[in-house]
């Protein structure tokens, strides 16, 4: 158990250098003048762009060379400091406790609702492949797939604020306002998780120990929790690790549609506005929360199924 | 062309079913519309015509037009070709190496597997919508950045999956077994894991392809993505959002070939357990 | 984790049900709180009542006591004494003092708002008033103090190094709490000179979204909601419960061309590229209104810079062609116009910082193909347009230019068509006769000598065409009926809000 940590340890420790290195250099070496970006998302496109560029460039020192900057924001990551935003010029931490926390919140809603979903369906469909419950989770699944997720959010909107007058289209801050965005990402999620976990469940239900169980005459809903789902559940778990990290950047759209201050939406502005602290702040800690998740998974599947451990 | 491929390798291995035919009609068909449709649908799919805006489904045009009167028929057919083709083409980049070096992690283990796993961490830690959106900054509205930004985060989803599935496998009593009895790597790779994987690999490869439309798609929302006047099914979609309330069936065809495309790719993966 | 699920949900119906009841005004709109310096955001705190400047401007654009309850000009033009109101006070208490307010605007002169281009030489506080001395004369200083980035801010607001931490205003509403970039939360500030707000809270979401802003009119879940997409106006008007109200706003969408290029280095060019354009039909079918055609660079509303005798700008298809064979370009083989092997193919970059600029430019590349202009439609961000007009890289772009940055357009004209043009004007295009006239506006402040001056100059940016209008924009308001005395100002310096009450 040390040992997984350690090694977890030095594994976050090379994956923030990295992604730090890496974040820095992709955004020094973009195309165009960054002083002018950064004018731009500071003052707005009526604003004197160009004037205002000269005075950022002077303030920011983005004259200095490469390395010099890049060394400062060693620096101050040694001393847990991320620096300021270029563009709303407040500390990068603060803006990442209201952003990625709300991020956060939203990924784990819609993660939880998605495993109220996707999960059952799936086993239902795994157990009797091509039967109606395997039939009807498949096009459902397709059906939710296909749709962008902004068209569905709109939907959901149409149907549970305007029609209904449920849930409140847009908005933060309490959990009758998280419902919908959380709902719309969990749909798409569940999606996916419904068909991982048929194929696990079915691909398990073909296992001759499996069907030894239930020539045995153990009832089905016995063999199923206790032979069916913990060796169904290793690549959904995996799967679902996979799925949490997508969910904390892949919402821009929905979070945009439904006006929740998350990551995704300031990780598009920090970039197209060329804010350089608050890109490389996001994603070293998004970096980090990557590595944590990645390490979650790992041990759940290791308890899941200790043979897997021996070569890991 | 993307098709057919996946038809022809489907059939290789089964006896064609009823709903893996089925299947495979759709797509069949999908591939035609994209391929030879923009050929005989002679309109230009660029071609306004404000006097059309928005007409109706089954009129003047057969599936209408969208605000700029463009005809939908022409943009849908031209928009499949290329969408379908960009997701192909993703999904391949991000399919084959995300296998090959899932089973290499598994079966070598050991430092080979380590260093895998790092690069695949590594991958994912780096937020994807920023990786696309940086390279996109290179060189804007191009397919380029678009497909290699997306093929980059695409493929550690097959490379995790298929890893976790191969130890899974490769753990096994019997396959063990098996190893020391000293079947060769061929042997088993093709008679105890292929058999695991091979359905999971199909489910997660019909999802990339919906995957890579829909995040097209998301870019266009941020306006990032390819230029007007693309015909592209995710910007076609993003375009004609706004009209939603007055034709919202015209935002719903580009969904519904996704949807067609998806369901067949689906149909035709999971055909042999049906 | 399921009976965590259904609480929540159940907890979420049960809010839902209370926030009918609830005294909250709720408003939204489309702009974000990014950082809280005032160059930046003034406006929000400006259009919500937060912060006031010396003077501002009723929706005729006349401009109008503030915080100033009065101002002078020396005789010699050069000394300003804007004298400020004895009952004003600030957020925290203490009152609105000369020294404070002079501080604001040095702060403002120095920074990066329209302050730096006036010719300040000093600002200095005197009893109760705030004297501006200029280097020459400028008539238009009044209404340079209307705008958001010359708020009048308490000392309190500003750290030791001078960095504003929090905006303490003299408004009528004071912030409740702010959470960047989206929700800004306003109470009655008890302080304010005009009064007592008829509603107490005020709530405040940015919503980037145009239809989600529409559907949260349409669900009630806001009272007062800004900027609505042009395709939603009429199905909001249908609604019973809730109000639209439209108002021009000084805004044009303007072709921004760089005439130093070979393609519109001649004036011909230029014209054939407006009478290429169908601006009726982008109207029509992007803006929902063909009145919104821009038939000249000033729309009616502003009064002085209309001139409703000039010969209109409009579409002929063939008058387009013939002026672009005068000017030497013939159809290639494809029906792409050629001059000496030279395509006329061009870039055109837009941004997406208002949602109309791509669908136009999508119409427009379809309109100026049908005369033989290859147009490739690039969208960007905004800051591309200005920095490839430094570059001298820019082809042609389309933009949003707003006249009224202060209440008298010749602040954004002496930017415009000044001497090389400037970021969002004229590119490469020199008129000596412009430049002598807006130079003249900016000291002239008797309206009947204005008058022939103004004329003219719209004269010869419509027989020019430094850059091409396409269209004006309008702004539309929805309000619930639960409110009454929402007032649209087509200038947006202020949204009015202490001015509404609840209906009954």
């Amino acid at each position: 158990m040390r040992n997984f940590l350690v090694a977890r340890l030095m594994q976050a420790g090379i994956v923030a250098m990295v992604v730090g290195a890496l974040c820095f250099l992709l955004m020094r070496v973009l195309p165009g003048d960054a002083a002018m970006r950064i004018a731009a998302g500071r003052y707005g496109p009526d604003a004197r762009i160009a004037e205002a560029a000269d005075k950022v460039r002077l303030e920011l020192g983005l004259d200095r060379p490469v390395l010099l900057q890049f060394l400062e924001w060693l620096g101050g990551l040694l001393r847990l400091d991320l620096g300021h935003s270029l563009v709303t010029g407040a500390p990068v931490v603060d803006e990442l406790q209201v952003q990625l926390g709300a991020s956060v919140w939203l990924a784990a809603s819609a993660l939880l609702i998605s495993l109220l979903i996707g999960p059952v369906i799936g086993i239902f469909s795994g157990l009797k492949p091509g039967g109606i419950a395997d039939r009807t989770g498949l096009v459902g699944a397709v059906v939710f797939r296909a749709i962008p997720p902004f068209v569905l959010g709109l939907m959901l909107m149409l149907i549970l604020s305007k029609q209904l007058g449920w849930l409140p289209p847009a908005g933060f801050g309490s959990p009758r306002e998280i419902l919908l965005p959380a709902l719309t990402l969990a749909l798409g999620l569940a999606a996916m998780s419904s068909r991982v976990t048929r194929n696990a469940v079915a691909a398990v239900a073909k296992t001759p120990y499996f069907a030894f169980a239930r020539h045995k005459g153990l009832p089905e809903a016995i063999v199923v929790r206790r032979h069916g789902i913990r060796n169904a559940a290793i690549p959904v778990v995996s799967y679902l690790g996979l799925q949490a990290i997508y969910l904390v950047e892949g919402v821009v759209v929905v979070e945009s549609l439904f006006a929740y201050p998350g990551i995704g939406h300031a990780l598009v502005h920090a970039i197209v506005e060329r804010d350089i602290p608050m890109v490389q702040g996001t994603a070293l800690v998004m970096g980090l929360m990557f590595v944590a998740i990645a390490a979650l998974v790992d041990a759940i599947s290791l308890w899941l199924d200790p043979r897997f451990g021996r070569a890991a | 062309m993307s098709t057919i491929d996946n038809v022809s390798l489907a059939r290789g291995r089964a006896r064609l079913s009823g709903s893996r035919a089925f299947g495979a009609a759709l797509l069949l068909l999908l591939g035609a519309f994209a391929l030879i449709g923009p050929v005989i649908v002679p309109t230009d799919p660029a071609a306004q015509d404000f006097g059309a805006s928005l007409a109706p489904i089954g009129g003047d045009y057969a599936l209408g037009a969208d605000h700029y009167g463009r005809s939908l028929l022409a943009r849908l057919a031209h928009g499949a070709r290329l969408s379908f083709g960009l997701a192909f083409l993703t999904m391949l980049a991000a399919a084959v190496p995300g296998v090959l070096l899932g089973l290499a992690a598994a079966w070598r283990g050991g430092g080979t597997e380590r260093l895998l796993e790092l690069l695949a961490t590594v991958v994912l830690a780096l937020p994807g919508l920023m990786l696309v959106l940086l390279l996109l900054a290179f060189s804007p509205g191009n397919y380029g950045p678009l497909f290699l930004g997306l093929s980059l985060t695409l493929w550690v989803e097959f490379y995790r999956v298929t890893r976790a599935t191969t130890k899974t496998v490769l753990a096994q009593p019997h396959i063990e077994a098996a190893r020391m009895l000293g079947f060769g790597s061929g042997y088993i790779l093709r008679n105890y894991v292929v058999p695991v994987i091979a359905p999971m690999i199909a489910t997660l490869t019909a999802f990339a392809m919906a995957t890579a439309i829909i995040a097209v798609s998301t870019l266009s929302a941020i306006s990032v993505g390819l230029q007007p006047p693309t015909p592209e099914l995710g910007s076609i979609i993003v375009e004609l959002l706004p009209y939603y309330a007055e034709a919202p069936l015209h935002v719903l065809l580009p969904a519904l070939l996704i949807f067609l495309l998806v369901l067949g790719l689906q149909l035709v993966a999971d055909g042999d357990r049906a | 984790m399921l009976r965590a699920l259904f609480i929540t949900f159940a907890l979420g119906l049960a809010v839902t049900n209370n926030s009918a009841h609830a005294q909250v005004l709720k408003v939204a709109g489309p702009w974000e709180v990014t950082g809280i310096d005032p160059a930046q955001t003034g406006y929000v705190f400006s259009r919500l009542q937060v912060a006031e400047t010396l003077v501002t401007a009723d929706p005729e654009g006349k401009l109008i006591p503030a915080l100033a309850e009065r101002w002078s000009v020396s005789d010699d033009a050069l000394t300003w004494r804007f004298t400020l109101r004895d009952e004003a006070r600030f957020h925290d208490g203490t009152p609105v003092t000369a020294q404070a307010a002079a501080a604001s605007l040095k702060r403002a002169l120095s920074g990066v708002g329209v302050l730096s281009q006036v010719p300040i030489a000093d600002i200095v506080s005197e009893g109760r008033d705030v004297v501006l001395r200029l280097e020459k004369p400028f008539s238009a200083l009044p209404a340079y103090l209307v705008h958001f980035s010359t708020i009048i801010l308490a000392p309190s607001s500003f750290d030791a190094s001078g960095k504003v931490k929090q905006i303490v205003g003299s408004g009528p509403y004071k912030v409740a709490s702010l959470t960047p970039p989206a929700k800004l939360e306003l109470k009655d500030s008890g302080t304010w000179w005009g009064g007592k707000p008829s509603i107490a809270e005020v709530s405040y979401l940015a919503v980037g979204q145009g239809e989600t802003r529409a559907l949260m009119a349409e669900s009630g879940e806001a009272d007062l909601v800004f900027s609505m997409l042009p395709v939603s106006v009429d199905r909001l008007k249908e609604n019973p419960r809730l109000d639209v109200k439209i108002a021009t706003i000084p805004r044009t969408r303007i072709l921004k061309v760089n005439a130093a290029s070979v393609f519109f280095d001649d004036v011909e060019e230029r014209q054939a590229l407006s009478h290429a354009i169908d601006r009726v039909g982008i109207t029509k079918v992007i803006l929902r209104n063909p009145e919104l055609a821009a038939t000249q660079i000033f729309p009616p509303a502003l009064k002085g810079w209309y001139a409703s005798d000039l010969q209109p700008l409009g579409r002929d298809v063939a008058r387009a062609k013939e002026l672009l064979t005068e000017a030497g370009w013939t159809p290639g083989s494809d029906g792409i116009l050629e001059q000496d092997g030279k395509r006329f193919s061009v870039t055109l970059l837009t941004y997406s910082s208002w949602p109309e600029l791509p669908p136009i430019a999508t119409a427009l590349q379809a309109q100026l193909r049908e005369v033989g202009i290859e147009i490739k439609v690039s969208v960007g961000n905004s800051s591309e347009i200005p920095a490839r007009h430094g570059d001298g890289t820019l082809e042609i772009g389309l933009v949003s230019r707003l006249y009224s940055i202060v209440p008298d357009p010749v602040g954004t004209l002496l930017q415009d068509y000044g001497p090389g043009g400037s970021d969002w004007g004229a590119m490469g295009w020199d008129n000596q006769e412009i430049q002598g006239l807006v130079a003249k506006l900016a000291v002239t402040t008797n309206p009947t000598e204005r008058a022939p001056l103004q004329r003219r100059a719209v004269e010869i940016l419509q027989q020019e065409l430094p850059s091409i209008p396409v269209t004006w924009s309008e702004l539309a308001i929805v309000s619930s009926k639960r409110i009454t005395g929402v007032q649209v100002d087509p200038l947006e310096v202020n949204y009015g809000l202490a001015a509404i009450r609840w209906a009954k």
